[in-house]
């Protein structure tokens, strides 16, 4: 009787059994980890050198944050990268996707086309935009010097505003493709006949992108915004593999600097202090996002 | 296919294959570059103004990429690390995706909900306590600190394309089974999984380009040399003030390779399950 339970269990503590493993792993992986930040940054955990305390400190933490330059700095940083980089993929998406809509022969080249930024890692991404930026054997440079662009060639990843402009540029690029992905499945499902009833009362093609295309896609736009924001946020492999942070820390990102804090110089209570604030900030953008698809839904 | 554009001038073949061209140099052209810098000898990449088309074709970058770096052991280790934690999602995914497409759940959306919600927490806020925690069981450098992280980082897109399909499949047929004898577990591994075998497939590719993909983690956690991961390993090739780009072109290439030819394969079913759950940037 009893072994005949454990074969075909209730509804119920089967319901447990299949969603057990999902759950422990997002305790042991999310939850735990979120608790012990929070705990871990009221106290002065510095593991090598220092004062090797591991004592409580309240609130030290957050007020060294506060006057942190470096803190607001990779704050700046991360948010203008957000600012940029996810407006620019969704224009740059927008155009591939309208581009690989069209009724070709064959499909496949294009989709592969739009497949392939998407599967490539993020740092393979910056390694080969670096050598694409690269001041004397670069890509980009011979190109403006072709076309007497520049005189001198353009100093890259050496140059804060350049080394800047060269991370959104990469970043746009990688990600532009899954913007594209998510928008041409979207483009796809509206109906042909809107079209053509527009095209009867003579609307322009421009009229009719803005009064068809661009509100039938709204939802696909959104759901593509919410993750690209939210990935924008955790910035980290693309300007570490081009420019270290560098020149200086001109393109560090709180990612970057938390990863420097915590396992570079191994203070854990600070680094988590800084994590939390990252946290605060993504949630901040997370709720905001998802208050918005309340009122659209 | 196409709303509304199959007339007037842009319907023209020609605009067409310019379209079409546009979006396959944007794809394509970092990686042909790349495979051209990597055939180039060390001599003629120095060389201004530099040249496009490789003078003297060479492999030696592709040997030397094998020789200064172990390179066949990282890719070993992403191999691995993205197999298991490939099989791990689905395992961990398919279970909780059956009991929220079948079982009456009372808060069925609300599991769903935590389950997607789960990933949108930085990964790298989470870095210092999962470090801690991989430190303190004596996990650092081995395959299971990133395995177990990584099911969690598919655990949404696995489960959002499962549970639609397993939603597809019709009760009829489980039923069937169970009245032919099948206890429900048995019905689930008889009947449901080969029928959603499809869904199973693309949930696992995306699984799998997340889990070869990944950097943080990877560089944190597995730091040894042996351990290292593909995406990390390849930004070791440069030195303190050399950057010898052909090798790490050769070494972009056999790495690209392996993840182009798998997407090139299954691509229908890769943007079929990015457009049901694509969660990655």
């Amino acid at each position: 009787m009893a072994f005949e339970k454990i074969r075909d269990p209730s509804e119920k503590t089967l319901a447990v059994l299949l969603l057990a493993p999902a759950f422990l792993l997002i305790a042991l992986i999310v939850v735990y980890p979120i608790g012990k930040l929070i705990y871990n940054s009221f106290f002065d955990l510095r593991l090598s050198g220092g004062s090797g305390a591991f004592a409580f400190v309240g609130l030290q933490n957050y007020k060294d944050a506060w006057v942190d330059r470096d803190f607001w700095n990779a704050a700046s940083n991360t948010i203008l990268i957000t600012l940029i980089t996810v407006p620019g993929a969704l224009v740059v998406g927008l155009g591939l996707a309208m581009l690989a809509n069209l009724p070709f022969k064959h499909k496949w080249p294009v989709r592969l086309a739009l497949l392939l930024p998407w599967a490539l890692p993020l740092s393979f991404a910056g390694l080969i935009f670096a050598w694409f930026f690269h001041t004397e054997y670069g890509f980009v440079n011979d190109v403006m010097r072709r076309l007497w662009l520049q005189s001198e060639p353009t100093m890259w990843l050496l140059r804060p505003n350049w080394a800047f402009t060269a991370i959104c540029a990469t970043i746009i690029w990688k990600t532009s493709s899954f913007m594209a992905l998510i928008l041409l499945a979207g483009l796809q499902m509206i109906p042909k006949s809107l079209y053509e009833a527009a095209e009867v009362d003579g609307a322009s093609k421009w009229q009719q992108f803005w009064q068809i295309t661009i509100p039938m896609l709204m939802p696909s736009i959104v759901v593509a915004l919410i993750f690209r924001t939210i990935t924008a946020l955790q910035t980290f492999d693309i300007p570490y593999t081009m420019t270290k942070g560098g020149p200086g820390n001109a393109t560090e990102t709180l990612a970057m600097l938390i990863h420097k804090t915590t396992i570079e110089y191994l203070d854990m209570g600070y680094g988590s202090t800084l994590a939390v604030c990252m946290f605060l900030l993504s949630m901040v953008v997370t709720s905001f996002y998802l208050r918005r698809i309340g009122r659209t839904a | 296919m196409s709303a509304g554009m199959d007339q007037g001038w842009w319907s023209s073949p020609r605009l067409r294959f310019v379209a079409a061209a546009m979006v396959v140099v944007n794809g394509f052209f970092p990686a042909v570059w790349i495979l051209l810098t990597s055939l180039k000898t060390e001599i003629e990449l120095v060389q201004k103004p530099i040249t496009y088309w490789p003078h003297n074709p060479t492999l030696q970058n592709y040997v030397q990429a094998f020789t200064d770096q172990p390179l066949l052991k990282y890719l070993g280790n992403s191999l691995a690390v993205a197999l298991i934690a490939t099989a791990a999602s689905l395992f961990v995914s398919a279970l909780a995706g059956y009991a929220i497409a079948r079982l009456n759940l009372k808060h069925r959306q609300l599991i769903l909900t935590a389950i997607v919600a789960s990933s949108m927490f930085p990964l790298v806020t989470l870095l210092v306590p999962i470090f801690e925690t991989m430190r303190a069981l004596n996990l650092l450098n081995t395959y299971t600190a990133l395995v177990l992280p990584y099911i969690v980082l598919n655990l949404p897109v696995c489960t959002l394309v499962l549970v639609s399909f397993f939603q597809s499949i019709p009760k009829d047929l489980e039923n069937a089974a169970m009245i032919d004898g099948c206890t429900r577990l048995g019905a689930l591994w008889r009947v449901v999984i080969p029928l959603a075998a499809p869904g199973v497939f693309t949930a696992g590719i995306l699984a799998f380009v997340n889990s070869w993909d990944e950097f943080l983690l990877a560089l944190s956690l597995n730091s040894s040399a042996s351990m290292r991961t593909l995406p990390v390993g390849i930004t070791l090739y440069q030195g303190e003030f050399s950057f010898p780009w052909p090798i790490i072109s050769a070494a972009l290439i056999v790495a690209i390779v392996p993840i182009a030819v798998l997407i090139a394969i299954f691509q229908e079913r890769v943007v079929g399950g990015l457009t049901q759950g694509g969660l990655k940037g």
